[in-house]
């Protein structure tokens, strides 16, 4: 059913343009991987998320094996991945379970994913494949995108969506329901999976993702909040705080990343963003109060980096280091470096 | 070369090694459970158990790796004929380990793929050019270091472009890595994925992963495919010799099987030489559960061969468990005489709240109440349940015909749990015993707690009733026919027919209609039981009339401004009884404008009664005022009063208070039990030893554990701190 639909919306609007966002083989260098994989992953692959109680979840291992595989460790990326498949593609839907609790027992405690945490491992299992030429990989990638599209990629209002998880964020769960997370939409991821399992309609995903965020700009920032509520007109879903936090960050890092030429999308969320002493804002979106200005040179990379793709204002030479700080944001920030490497090497 | 014949046809191997294959068993009919052999498991409502089908391929008992099945599979050795290739590392690598069982897995392996190979004649020699690296991740493979060795395994083939890891290699650690997977999808009931692995890896469900079986056989029944999961089950019990692991198999079963499927696993039974079948100890269970089953539900049948099970188990063990299975079965379909005599038998060998509560029920159930009632003493603060057993008994111990001339401690300590706990039925019961015994005040003063407790309770209104009849109250007899108007007509004829019994002792003074104490330990104080007792009891199993039948006139909120003063005084009482006490003041407040002089005494007193229900003490006081009263009310007041402003003092941590609050109770009323307590306390707040010890003491003599506990404080609160 949903596949007949997705071939109906191939048929189609015209794909925005997404340059193929690959990185040249080693954007992160050896001692920037050295010293992340040092402070966040240990020995059996799991990729410690140390802010946040030292657990793990789909989205860690996710990056940690994206930015193995952006570091060309192919070692690093084995474990990684041994943890990832082993601890948490569980479900059996073949998706993976969000959390890993160290202190729990069993580690497990809720059974649900992250669509993105999926998304994350699925495009760098299928990257890793091509890469390395191991079809381990791009078996293990093509599974979890067939799970994705048939548990968590829904149509609303003519548009492909992305729910955040397969329970509890739809029309029959929530009032306000459908309910998305706009910073799940990895969208370089898109192109990648659409080359793996072609049968499901990514380009037409990732549009949606695009229009969403083009519309679900609130307030006086013109930012989204990071949950939005998709049964009407775009707004901030009822039960979170109606705010641009972290999770959203990463929209504009993942715009640049995937190449999306869209410089006015791009430059709303730079202006949106724009902290008081040059960090990053949190926002409430209703009032366009600044909540938080984060100063963690993780999150103050994505405005540098935006300023570079817009108005070619190189890099600041402090955020071209790479130090680890917390989990997150040095995870936004090797992703940002590999960026401007790869694909924007006059910013630095 | 068919390969059974190539492993069977081992020659000349080492003496270490001959040791160890020679003595393994290989005629196992297959080597794994064939999970995706559907077709045999039956899906069908056709009970009759397909024959599980035997393969050709013996095995050596564990898990064989695929390359060896791709071998046998191909039919024909198309293995290459250079010995020279064959990878020893594994093998070398198991032997240094003593890993015997592995060893010889790996050895038939590389029999199977290399026919002309022959084992080294020592594989513990140091072979020349050893591959340390390769030898590392055999290292980490078995310590079950998966991550790490993937990542080695990986490190390597970056560094050596045309280096190539051993093939058993890698289908061992995907295999490990498929039972990881399978272990902890099924610790979070994810079964699909468990069925799924389990199905992709059939060389995981062999004996020597039982619990692998255990976890596929669970995720079928959990899933409504309760024959595959017999299936996985029968594989273990028809392939797999450790006794220990196939008595666990017939556990797991029973939990997940339909008994009928679980029957057919319970025929697989082997029987020792001695004649004892190996699924004694599950059979004893399954029939402890039945039993266990009929003691939730009398309308469960428990087959005859499990009942005599149990009770053979009961009586050849020392356990009391068993016997107390046996009580419940027995007492839940009323043979109590087998029930006492199991719960006994429990009771002798481990007294336990249980037990205790079962034969107390046994017990009371043929009228034996006070064995019941000091059976369960005991245990009454075990749970609520064993509370309302151990209430219960002694309810009907105090209601029994003829009365019992029950011990004083007895009696004091029902008295003490029908307080703690308020139970109506219990406090009824006392005033009918006081009754018996012709203690007439205090069967007054239970019954009208009984009534505080629940407003209710028409059987302890009648006893009131009689009780206010016999004393000579008329006016209190008159108000609780007025309470109860149309809602008991017994009530209605007391002192009315030949049916009452006499009023006796008239010039006892009358009791106070109500005694407005809250506190728990505050309850009428226990009978004394040393008088025989009369021949007139009245009838105590009286039953509760309707209630619903009439409401009373208070029910609405009507403003008492409103209402003549003798309205507002009857409506003030209605309100008391339905405990309003805030909307009763306001009524009492109209009647006490009357003319009537007994209108505004009665308004005055009833005033002050409801002010004390709210703990206002101080407003109580000055109601009391308000008209004079005459001296057995006023007297009867002030003591409430000073009692409820003594402990409200105490709460709030002004001791001084507190004592001059008694000492002015004390002049108009000997000091209660539990006021006696709080004087204690409050010397010994205001540091004043010796009184709080000469209080504490003489508290202790009369059997108080108030008093007891009392002086322990005071004894710690003189040592001095360490």
């Amino acid at each position: 059913m949903i596949r007949q639909i997705l071939q109906v919306l191939l048929l189609l609007g015209a794909l925005p343009a997404m340059a193929n966002a690959q990185e040249a083989n080693t954007t992160i260098q050896e001692s920037e991987w050295v010293a992340y994989k040092a402070r966040f992953v240990a020995e059996n692959g799991r990729v410690i998320d140390d802010a946040n109680g030292r657990i793990s979840h789909s989205e860690g291992q996710g990056y940690g094996l994206l930015l193995a595989l952006l570091a060309n460790d192919r070692a690093d990326f084995a474990r990684i991945w041994t943890f990832t498949n082993t601890r948490l593609l569980l479900r059996d839907d073949g998706l993976a379970v969000w959390k890993w609790d160290p202190d729990a027992e069993p580690h497990v405690s809720d059974p649900n994913n992250a669509s993105d945490g999926d998304l994350l491992i699925a495009y760098a299992l299928a990257r890793a494949g091509t890469q390395w030429n191991d079809t381990r990989f791009t078996d293990a990638a093509r599974q979890i995108a067939t799970a994705l599209a048939d548990e968590a990629i829904f149509e609303q209002n003519d548009r492909l969506m992305l729910r955040p998880g397969v329970v509890g964020f739809g029309a029959d769960d929530r009032p306000d329901g459908p309910v998305v997370n706009l910073s799940y939409w990895v969208f370089e991821a898109f192109p990648v999976l659409a080359e793996l399992v072609p049968a499901v309609d990514w380009p037409a995903l990732g549009r949606g993702g695009l229009d969403l965020a083009r519309e679900a700009g609130f307030g006086a920032r013109k930012l989204p909040s990071d949950w939005i509520s998709i049964a009407d007109e775009a707004q901030p879903a009822q039960g979170f705080p109606a705010e641009f936090s972290y999770n959203a960050v990463r929209i504009p890092l993942y715009l640049m990343r995937a190449g999306l030429d869209d410089t006015a999308l791009l430059r709303r969320y730079r202006e949106g963003i724009a902290g008081a002493n040059g960090g990053l804002a949190l926002v409430d979106v209703r009032s366009g109060e600044v909540k938080e200005e984060l100063m963690d040179a993780g999150y103050r990379i994505i405005p540098a980096l935006a300023d570079c793709v817009l108005d070619g204002t190189p890099l600041p030479a402090e955020l071209q280091r790479f130090a680890p700080t917390a989990y997150y944001p040095s995870t936004l920030h090797l992703l940002g470096l590999s960026y401007a490497r790869g694909e924007q090497q006059q910013c630095l | 070369m068919p390969v059974a014949a190539l492993v069977l046809g081992r020659t000349c191997l080492a003496g270490f090694f001959a040791a160890v294959v020679g003595g393994v068993a290989i005629a196992h009919a297959q080597h794994h459970w064939p999970i995706n052999d559907d077709h045999i498991s039956g899906e069908t409502t056709d009970t009759v158990a397909a024959p599980f089908p035997v393969q050709e391929v013996p095995t050596a008992g564990e898990q064989m790796p695929p390359a060896l099945i791709q071998a046998q599979a191909s039919g024909a050795n198309t293995a290459p004929d250079t010995p020279q290739e064959v990878d020893e590392s594994a093998l070398r690598y198991f032997a240094r380990q003593g890993d015997t069982k592995r060893l010889e897995i790996e050895i038939a392996r590389l029999r199977a793929l290399y026919p002309q190979w022959t084992p080294p004649a020592d594989p513990l020699a140091v072979p020349v050019n050893v591959d340390e690296r390769l030898e590392a991740m055999w290292q980490l493979y078995s310590e079950g270091r998966l991550a790490a060795a993937r990542e080695a395994i990986a490190e390597r083939r970056s560094d050596e472009a045309n280096w190539q890891p051993p093939q058993d290699l890698l289908d061992r650690l995907a295999l490990a890595e498929a039972r990881e997977r399978l272990v902890n999808a099924s610790e979070i009931d994810q079964y699909e994925t468990v069925i799924r692995v389990g199905s992709e890896n059939p060389q995981l469900l062999t004996c020597g992963e039982v619990d692998v079986l255990w976890r596929v056989a669970e995720a079928f029944a959990q899933t409504d495919r309760q024959t595959r999961a017999r299936d996985a089950y029968r594989y273990i019990l028809d392939s797999c010799d450790t006794p220990q692991e196939r008595l666990a198999t017939i556990q797991n079963a029973s939990q997940q099987l339909t008994p009928p499927l679980l029957d057919e696993l319970l025929a697989l039974e082997r029987t020792a030489d001695g004649g004892a079948g190996e699924f004694e100890p599950v059979r004893n269970d399954l029939a402890r559960d039945a039993v266990a089953r009929g003691g939730d539900d009398a309308t469960a049948t428990v087959p005859a061969e499990q009942l005599a099970r149990v009770e053979q188990l009961a009586r050849a063990g020392d356990a009391a468990s068993d016997a107390r299975l046996l009580g419940w079965y027995y007492l839940v379909r009323e043979n109590h005489a087998e029930a006492e005599t199991w719960f006994r038998m429990a009771r002798e060998r481990e007294d336990s709240a249980e037990a205790s509560q079962g034969l107390a029920l046994a017990l009371m159930a043929r009228s034996r109440h006070e064995e019941a009632e000091a059976i369960t003493y005991r245990w009454r603060n075990e749970s609520d349940e064993i509370r309302a057993v151990y209430l219960a008994a002694a309810a009907n111990l105090l209601g029994a015909e003829p009365r019992p001339t029950l011990a004083q401690d007895v009696l004091g300590r029902i008295v003490a749990e029908v307080a703690a706990a308020r139970d109506v039925p219990g406090a009824r019961q006392l005033g009918w015993y006081a009754r018996a015994w012709e203690q007439h005040q205090t069967a007054g003063q239970w019954f009208s707690t009984a009534l505080r407790w629940d407003a209710d309770d028409e059987p302890s209104a009648y006893g009131l009733a009689l009780t206010r009849h016999l004393l000579g109250d008329t006016a209190g007899l008159a108000e609780i026919k007025r309470i109860w108007a149309g809602r008991s007509d017994r009530i209605q004829t007391v002192g009315t027919g030949a049916t009452e019994p006499a009023p006796r002792a008239p010039t006892i003074a009358p009791l106070p209609r109500a005694t407005q104490q809250r506190s728990e330990t505050v309850a009428p104080s226990a009978p004394a039981s040393a008088q025989p007792a009369p021949a007139s009891a009245p009838q105590t199993t009286v039953q509760p009339t309707g209630s619903a039948t009439s409401r009373r006139t208070c029910a609405t909120h009507a403003d008492p401004r409103h209402l003549s003063a003798e309205a507002a005084l009857q409506r003030g009482w209605c309100l008391m009884d339905a405990n309003r006490p805030m909307e009763a003041v306001d009524a009492f407040a109209v009647a006490l404008g009357g003319r009537s002089e007994k209108t505004r005494r009665d308004a005055a007193w009833g005033q002050s009664l409801a002010y004390l229900r709210v703990e206002l003490v101080d407003e109580a006081a000055v109601a009391a005022t308000a008209q004079p009263q005459d001296a057995r009310r006023a007297n009867e007041l002030q003591r409430s009063i000073l009692a409820q402003r003594a402990a409200g003092a105490f709460e709030h941590g002004r001791y001084v208070e507190t004592l001059l609050a008694l000492d002015e109770r004390a002049r108009i009323a000997p000091e209660r039990l539990d006021l006696m307590v709080l004087r204690g306390y409050a010397y010994l707040n205001l540091r004043r030893v010796d009184d709080a010890q000469r209080v504490f003491q003489a508290l202790a003599a009369t059997g108080s554990r108030e008093g007891v506990k009392g002086l322990a404080e005071l004894r710690d609160a003189l040592t001095p701190s360490r």
